[in-house]
């Protein structure tokens, strides 16, 4: 058994403030690294302790691994909680934590190495026969990859083998367009993941995104907690997350949840992971990849378990059994969870930047909000676009939309351009609400999810607004004593 | 007192005068109407508009307004006549604006190349994702506004193209 004292966190916004409610309430102290830009978010407040770190850039001092070290020496924190992206999946800071004797709240490097690298992990899952669908990773001359990635045939998916959040994925529809695609992703594999090693895989039109939440322990106990359906995407990245996943029956349900336990089993696997996999039209479905890591989405699986998987990470990590078997994991109706980016989905979900000059976010006990910024905090393009998360829990799906259309009306980001109104029109629209959608559904439905027009009362109403609000623009007309008001616009 | 307001990308004209000890408005090409605009709590407001009325939320921060209402949040652009003159100026050549702040990965071209419809002429790098910037016609490259490794911010200058010569 090995003790957590103290636990240290190098990462930023909700992800930092989840991990560390669940510190507070184990009562283990928190140390939260951050860069000065990051100096006012709610994270600082929350943690025990702070240690600033710098960089050339905000992103890479919440990298660099040897000042995370100096952080927990100088702290006295004997545990770190990676949260996810940064470190999360990094081989070499576990390897390196280990070296120093520190806790690493995630799977052995080696497990990281095999399953974080998507074209090893997709090399173990074809030595051990699970399902996956046909791909071809680099190897020999570029010539040579295209070659044998134009075998395959189009529709092909092009990915970074150490990529994540869907950056560095391009679909290719036509053969003539590949090479252009593989050299654009090798080119943002290398300047985002340090490697440029890419893998091409049939794309499957019309798939479902489903994963299985896995826990282990260090004596081979293996449990899953369900499945989550991801499958509303843009630019290969979820928006909205869902358990259980609408499109399983329950024999679908326990082949999935099984093959997800079987591959944890077998890579050896420990601490809390999840096996994603996409599920054709056809009912079968391949392994995509594992994140050996806490996801994003995670809260969807604890509302519907009702466990907290900050905290069983932590009990792993410890050296302690699974404090359940799989017979005891009971879910309880239908969880949401939406993510509210700082991006404009009238504009290709381009990333909006800008000072957030009301944050309202929604409260009450119909909804968990997972939040990482305040009011008057600047949104910068220095990182993820994710300002918060709020998930929601009902009886069955339909109330649980209807309690994701009163979460998004009470929230209210101004200053900043959100997705919050495009989020809500895709929970009322009908295709959503009875469950007909996959990975292609947002460009699918791209025309049926535009904004409503405006009428022009309304255009003009707004346009009143403006113009009555502009204390510059309306004084002089209105507010000027009648003797200087000859003087019009001159007057100084 | 006049003012040109920006909403979803088009121009509007928007006058106000005084009539009768009441503030007018006369909204893009409609008729004078009578508007109010009550500020009440947590950012919500009413705008009264002639015999229009509406629930808003707004905030207020330098040149824009904005606005949830309808369904929708708006960016209003409360448009300087000064800024606006140098806009006015500043149109004639063929320039690719930035779509978001970010940074310069590659420059494709270099000052007095003549480009072809199509030809990437500048990748940028924002929020982890890289675009390549092409040509929108042929031409011939007569400004380079960022080096690799710049940065640069939302709707800043990146290419500039030669004026199109007339045929």
């Amino acid at each position: 058994m090995k003790n957590i004292t103290k636990v240290l966190i190098p990462n930023r916004g909700e992800i930092a403030c989840r991990i560390l409610r669940t510190l507070n309430r184990m009562d283990i102290p928190g140390v939260i690294v951050y860069h000065p830009v990051d100096a006012d978010s709610p994270a600082i407040e929350m943690a025990l302790e702070k240690v600033e770190v710098n960089g050339t850039t905000p992103v890479s001092a919440y990298l660099d691994v040897e000042q995370i070290i100096r952080a927990c020496k100088q702290t006295g924190a004997d545990a770190v909680h990676p949260g996810v992206g940064f470190l999360a999946e990094n081989a070499g800071f576990a390897r390196r934590l280990e070296q120093e004797g520190i806790v690493f709240i995630g799977p052995l490097p080696e497990t990281i190495e095999m399953m974080g690298d998507k074209v090893a992990a997709r090399t173990f899952c074809l030595e051990n026969n699970f399902p996956l669908a046909p791909s071809v990773a680099e190897s020999g001359t570029n010539k040579d990859f295209i070659a044998s990635a134009k075998k395959i045939g189009v529709p092909l998916l092009i990915k970074a083998a150490a990529g994540g959040g869907g950056k560095g994925m391009h679909i290719v529809q036509e053969p003539g367009d590949l090479e252009q695609a593989v050299l654009l992703a090798k080119d943002e594999a290398q300047r985002f993941f340090g490697n440029d090693l890419v893998y091409a895989e049939r794309f499957l039109e019309k798939s479902r995104h489903i994963e299985v939440q896995v826990l282990a322990d260090h004596y081979g106990n293996v449990i899953h907690l369900g499945e989550r359906e991801c499958s509303i995407q843009r630019r290969f990245q979820k928006i909205i997350e869902e358990s259980p996943a609408p499109a399983l029956d329950p024999k679908l349900r326990r082949r999935i949840c099984a093959a997800a336990v079987e591959i944890t089993r077998k890579a050896g696997y420990r601490n809390a992971g999840t096996i994603e996999f996409i599920l054709a039209p056809d009912g079968e479905f391949y392994f995509l990849e594992m994140n050996t890591r806490l996801q994003v989405e995670h809260p969807v699986t604890e509302m519907v378990t009702g466990l907290d998987l900050v905290e069983l990470q932590i009990c792993i990590a410890r050296g302690e059994t699974l404090p359940l078997i799989q017979e005891q994991v009971q879910t309880k109706g239908h969880a949401i969870e939406l993510r509210l980016y700082a991006e404009d989905p009238e504009n290709d979900f381009l990333p909006s930047t800008g000072q957030l000059l009301v944050y309202q976010m929604p409260s009450g006990d119909a909804v968990r909000v997972e939040n990482g910024f305040a009011k008057g905090m600047t949104v910068s393009t220095a990182f993820d676009p994710m300002l918060a998360k709020l998930i929601v829990h009902g009886n069955d799906r339909t109330k649980a939309i209807e309690l994701g259309i009163k979460a998004l009306e009470d929230t209210l980001v101004l200053g900043v351009t959100t997705n919050a109104d495009y989020l809500s029109r895709i929970l009322c629209f009908p295709a959503f609400a009875e469950s007909r959608i996959h990975t292609g559904f947002i460009p699918m439905h791209a025309q049926a999810l535009k904004p409503p027009q405006l009428s022009i009362e309304e255009r003009n109403m707004l346009l009143a607004a403006a113009a009555l609000s502009s204390r510059e623009f309306i004084d002089p007309a209105f507010k000027v004593p009648e003797p200087y008001a000859f003087f019009g616009d001159w007057r100084n | 007192m006049q003012r040109r307001i920006d909403l979803l990308n088009e121009p509007y004209m928007v006058t106000a005068f005084d009539q009768h000890k009441e503030q007018y408005l006369q909204v893009a090409d409609g008729t004078p109407q009578p508007a109010v605009l009550t500020i009440g709590k947590d950012n919500h407001s009413i705008i009264q508009l002639g015999d229009y009325k509406a629930d808003i939320q707004m905030v207020v921060k330098g040149e824009k307004a904005y606005i949830r209402a309808f369904g929708r949040t708006f960016t209003l652009g409360i448009v300087n006549p000064v800024e606006q003159a140098a806009q006015d100026a500043g149109s004639g050549a063929d320039t690719a604006l930035a779509p978001m702040p970010g940074m310069v990965v590659k420059v494709h071209v270099a000052v007095g190349e003549k480009v072809l419809k199509g030809q990437p002429v500048i990748t940028i790098e924002s929020m982890k994702i890289l675009t390549v910037i092409t040509a929108p016609r042929n031409g011939e490259v007569s400004q380079v506004h960022f080096e690799q490794g710049k940065t640069f911010d939302r709707n800043a200058p990146l290419i500039t193209l030669k004026e199109k010569e007339k045929e």
